[in-house]
C-alpha cells in the first residue's frame, strides 16, 4: 500500500522537485524497500539519460567560416538594389523591339503596296480582270500586263513597268491573301516556279484503276445427299 | 569591419561605425548559442549552420532595435528557433531524422565500440524522437537547458519567461520524455 503511494513520487524525486519532507520520507522508505529503491534509482537514471542525450544532440560548433560567409551574406544583401519596376525592364525592352520590328514591316509592306501596282488594281475596280482571268475561275492568277490606250492609271504602270513586277488579278475577297503571297515571292520566301508546278501536277486528271474482285469458290454439290460435300454432319 | 560599417543604414558614419562594432561583438559569442539552438531542433550540422546564418542575418536587419545584449540574444534564440522549425516543417520529417540522428552519432562518437555505437545510434534517435514530440514551448526550454552552462535563470532570460515557468515547462518536459523513453532504458515503469 505504502509502495503506491510512493511510486508517485519517483519522477519528482528524479528531478529534484519534489517537497524536501515528501523527498525524505521517500529516501526513508527506499532504504527500506528494495522495490522502490530500484524504482527510484531506474527514473533517476533515466532522466540522466535525457539529459545526456539532449545534451549531445545539441552540443557542436558552427564551422570556422560561419563568420565570413555571415560577413559575404551582408555585404551581398547591402549593394545597392535595382528597384522593383527594373525586374520589368528586359520585358519592355523585348516589347519594344518587337513593336518597332513590326512597325518597320508594316512600312515596308505599304511601301511595297505602293509601288507593286498588282495592289492597286486589285483594290480598285479599276483593273477588271481580264477574260483569261475571268476563265480562270477563283484563283489568282499571275500575267504580264502589257499597256494599253485605255489604261486608267499611266503612272502608276509606268512604275510598274521600271520594277518590271508581275501584276496579279485578284478576285474580290482575296486581296489580302494575295498581297501576301506576293510579298512572299518577292521576298523570295516562296519560290513561284515551284507554286506553279504544283498547280500544274494538281491539275491532272487522276488515274483511276479498277479493282480486281476473285470470284467466290462454291463447292460443289454431292449428287447423293444434296448437300456440299464438306458440310457439316449432325 | 569596414564593409560591415558601410553597410549598415544611416547617414551619420559615426553611429554605423559604432553599430557595426556592436554588431561584431555579438557575431564573435552569439553564433555558436543560434547554431545548438538549430541544431537541437534539427539534427543536422549543415542545416543548423544555414539557419543560424539566416537568424544572424535577420538580427542584423533589425540591430538598431536590439542593441541589448541580453535582449540580442533572447531574440535570437527565438529567431532561430522559429526559424529552424519552419524549415523542418517543409520537409519530410521522418526521413531527416532517420538519416540524420545517424549522421550525428557519426560525428560524435567515432571512437565508441561497435556494439556501443549500435546501442547510442538507437538511443539518441529515440532521444531525438522524443525531443521533436514535444510541444514547441516545452522543447525551446528543454533545448536551451541542454546547451551546456546555461541554468534555469538564463534560460529563462533567453526563453523571455519567468524562471517558475521554465522550472515546470522543464519537469513537464523530462517527465514526458522520460515516458517516451523508459522502454528504452528498462522495461520497468518509471514513477
Amino acid at each position: 500500500m505504502s509502495c503506491q503511494k510512493y511510486s508517485g513520487w519517483l519522477t519528482d524525486a528524479a528531478l529534484g522537485e519534489l517537497r524536501a519532507d515528501c523527498e525524505l520520507e521517500l529516501l526513508v522508505h527506499a532504504a527500506e524497500c528494495d522495490a522502490c529503491r530500484e524504482a527510484l534509482n531506474h527514473a533517476r537514471e533515466v532522466h540522466q539519460f535525457i539529459d545526456r542525450g539532449v545534451e549531445s544532440l545539441v552540443a557542436g560548433e558552427p564551422s570556422p567560416n560561419f563568420a565570413t560567409n555571415l560577413r559575404r551574406r551582408i555585404a551581398q544583401e547591402s549593394e545597392p538594389q535595382q528597384p522593383p519596376w527594373m525586374a520589368w525592364a528586359p520585358v519592355a525592352a523585348g516589347a519594344l523591339v518587337l513593336a518597332l520590328v513590326l512597325a518597320i514591316t508594316v512600312a515596308h509592306l505599304q511601301v511595297h503596296s505602293e509601288v507593286n501596282p498588282s495592289v492597286d488594281s486589285a483594290m480598285a475596280p479599276v483593273s477588271v480582270p481580264s477574260e483569261a482571268a475571268k476563265a480562270s475561275a477563283a484563283s489568282p492568277q499571275i500575267v504580264k500586263r502589257t499597256e494599253s490606250k485605255h489604261d486608267p492609271a499611266p503612272g502608276v504602270r509606268a512604275r510598274a513597268a521600271t520594277t518590271a513586277l508581275p501584276e496579279i488579278i485578284v478576285p474580290k475577297g482575296q486581296l489580302s491573301a494575295a498581297v501576301r503571297l506576293s510579298a512572299a515571292i518577292v521576298t523570295g520566301r516562296v519560290d513561284g516556279n515551284q507554286l506553279l508546278a504544283a498547280e500544274q501536277e494538281y491539275g491532272k486528271p487522276l488515274e483511276v484503276k479498277p479493282i480486281e474482285i476473285a470470284p467466290m469458290e462454291i463447292p460443289a454439290l454431292d449428287t447423293a445427299t444434296e448437300k456440299p460435300a464438306n458440310s457439316i454432319q449432325f | 569591419m569596414n564593409a560591415l560599417a558601410a553597410s549598415f543604414p544611416g547617414s551619420a558614419v559615426s553611429h554605423d561605425e559604432s553599430l557595426a562594432r556592436e554588431f561584431e561583438q555579438r557575431l564573435a559569442d552569439c553564433p555558436k548559442l543560434a547554431y545548438r539552438v538549430a541544431l537541437g531542433v534539427l539534427h543536422n550540422t549543415a542545416e543548423a549552420e544555414d539557419v543560424a546564418q539566416e537568424a544572424m542575418l535577420r538580427a542584423y536587419r533589425n540591430f538598431h532595435r536590439l542593441r541589448d545584449r541580453e535582449r540580442f540574444r533572447g531574440w535570437l534564440v527565438r529567431s532561430t528557433f522559429r526559424l529552424a522549425l519552419d524549415r523542418i516543417r517543409s520537409k519530410n520529417r521522418r526521413e531527416r531524422h532517420e538519416t540524420n540522428a545517424m549522421r550525428t552519432i557519426e560525428g560524435t562518437q567515432r571512437e565508441a565500440s561497435v556494439e556501443s555505437l549500435v546501442a547510442s545510434r538507437e538511443f539518441e534517435q529515440q532521444v531525438a524522437r522524443a525531443l521533436d514530440a514535444l510541444p514547441e514551448k516545452l522543447r525551446i526550454v528543454m533545448v536551451l537547458a541542454a546547451i551546456k552552462g546555461f541554468n534555469t535563470r538564463e534560460v529563462s532570460k533567453l526563453a523571455g519567461l519567468p524562471e517558475g515557468t521554465v522550472k515546470s515547462r522543464l519537469f513537464l518536459a523530462r517527465k514526458k520524455m522520460a515516458e517516451s523513453l523508459q522502454c528504452l532504458v528498462k522495461n520497468t515503469p518509471v514513477g
